[in-house]
């Protein structure tokens, strides 16, 4: 989970141009300024690293970084990626 | 399929533009027996005028309402009109996109399907504004982006200015940031970061803060904004020029021709910049005259080369 969560920390900082340490699991993406553009483009990242497509999920559930990155973790341990 | 007035005027607007347009082909995206039936309807009606074999229907069965969330409709509806269509334009089956629907489905389309030009986190819109003595005034961002960062407003400089040089042919296009004075101090929070991003630019002519009523003056080429505030402006500005066509109507029977500048039905649509591809934003509420027009401003922009010629003008400056 830790590697998950320092990867698409660093995809999703990269993204934004800020600062690494200013995303924690519970950043708010308010917070970062991220919208829904900027954060399907983390998941499609995330997707092509893994090669998974991750089932599409209601953005607006997960207003924090952990809380969607705790999502797709939960999602790859259970198609054993 | 998206629009106010889908399918029937979106169709009859497209059949007028492939009427007038015999060489090209006319690729109908949405749900095949919805447009047959539109299409039907017209014929009945002695509407349709265009040679069978230049309208192909690409079925769609799924469209991305505006009140969806773009970005995640997008991932969820693979087969929604907008991804459809975008699709061919990426696959090279055409060479231009038109919509009424989503512009927000549609800017998202045109970034995860097209793709951006390197420095480019957000197409903006642009449009052009009339102005004294035949000057046209460029104006961006015109509501693809309601929430801006400073550093989006410098892109939307940069891709203006791009414009600019390599479609319209103006050599060093001067480019301003609309603001509530002329002063260097003034604007929001927003602004006054622009101003200063703007100002630092070596590669940008900027000429400062342009107050709204300088926006038919040949005062700037290019000038940027937010795209609530362009939005805003937009419609406000084909609102008073409703209102006065109207107004003088009463008075003389006949509106100015100059107050068809203002008609977004004449102008048609828009086209996004900054993506690799072409993608022309119309007005929700477009009938059939405005998406004819609207589909010439995408033949237009497929002749000048506008996309290449963009990218390239863009890549100098970054």
């Amino acid at each position: 989970m830790q590697e998950f969560f320092e990867l698409a920390r660093k995809i999703l900082a990269e993204q934004l141009e800020v600062d690494i340490a200013s995303i924690e699991m519970d950043t708010t993406f308010e917070v970062v300024e991220a919208d829904s553009i900027d954060i399907v483009e983390m998941i499609m990242a995330l997707e092509d690293i893994y090669h998974v497509e991750f089932p599409e999920e209601e953005l607006e559930e997960f207003p924090t970084f952990g809380s969607l990155i705790t999502a797709l973790y939960q999602y790859l341990q259970e198609v054993g990626k | 399929m998206g629009g106010d007035y889908a399918p029937g005027e979106i169709v009859a607007g497209a059949l007028e533009w492939a009427t007038a347009s015999p060489d090209n082909q006319l690729l109908l995206v949405g749900r095949q027996e919805v447009i047959e039936a539109e299409i039907a309807r017209l014929k009945e009606a002695g509407q349709v005028a265009c040679a069978p074999e230049q309208i192909v229907i690409v079925n769609a069965n799924e469209v991305i309402g505006c009140d969806e969330s773009p970005a995640t409709a997008l991932r969820r509806k693979k087969d929604a009109s907008i991804v459809v269509a975008t699709a061919l334009v990426k696959e090279g089956r055409a060479d231009a996109v038109l919509s009424c629907g989503s512009t927000g489905a549609q800017m998202a389309a045109a970034i995860f399907i097209l793709g951006r030009m390197e420095g480019i986190d957000r197409p903006p819109i642009v449009t052009s504004l009339p102005g004294e003595g035949g000057h046209r005034t460029l104006l961006i961002d015109v509501g693809a982006n309601v929430d801006c960062k400073p550093a989006q407003l410098l892109q939307f400089a940069l891709l203006g200015s791009a414009y600019a040089v390599s479609v319209l042919g103006i050599s060093s296009p001067r480019v301003g940031l609309l603001n509530n004075g002329a002063e260097e101090t003034k604007g929001n929070a927003l602004a006054q970061q622009v101003h200063a991003l703007l100002k630092k630019q070596d590669n940008l002519n900027f000429i400062g803060n342009v107050e709204g009523r300088e926006l038919f003056s040949p005062q700037a080429d290019i000038v940027v904004c937010d795209g609530f505030t362009g939005n805003i402006l937009l419609k406000a500005l084909e609102g008073l020029g409703l209102f006065f066509a109207r107004s003088i109507i009463k008075e003389t029977d006949k509106p100015p021709t100059i107050l068809e500048s203002f008609d977004y039905s004449r102008v048609g649509g828009a086209p996004l910049l900054g993506v690799n591809g072409v993608s022309i934003v119309c007005h929700g509420s477009s009938r059939r005259e405005a998406v004819a027009n609207g589909l010439r401003i995408a033949g237009d922009c497929v002749g000048s080369g506008m996309v290449a010629r963009q990218a390239e003008e863009l890549a100098k400056s970054n």
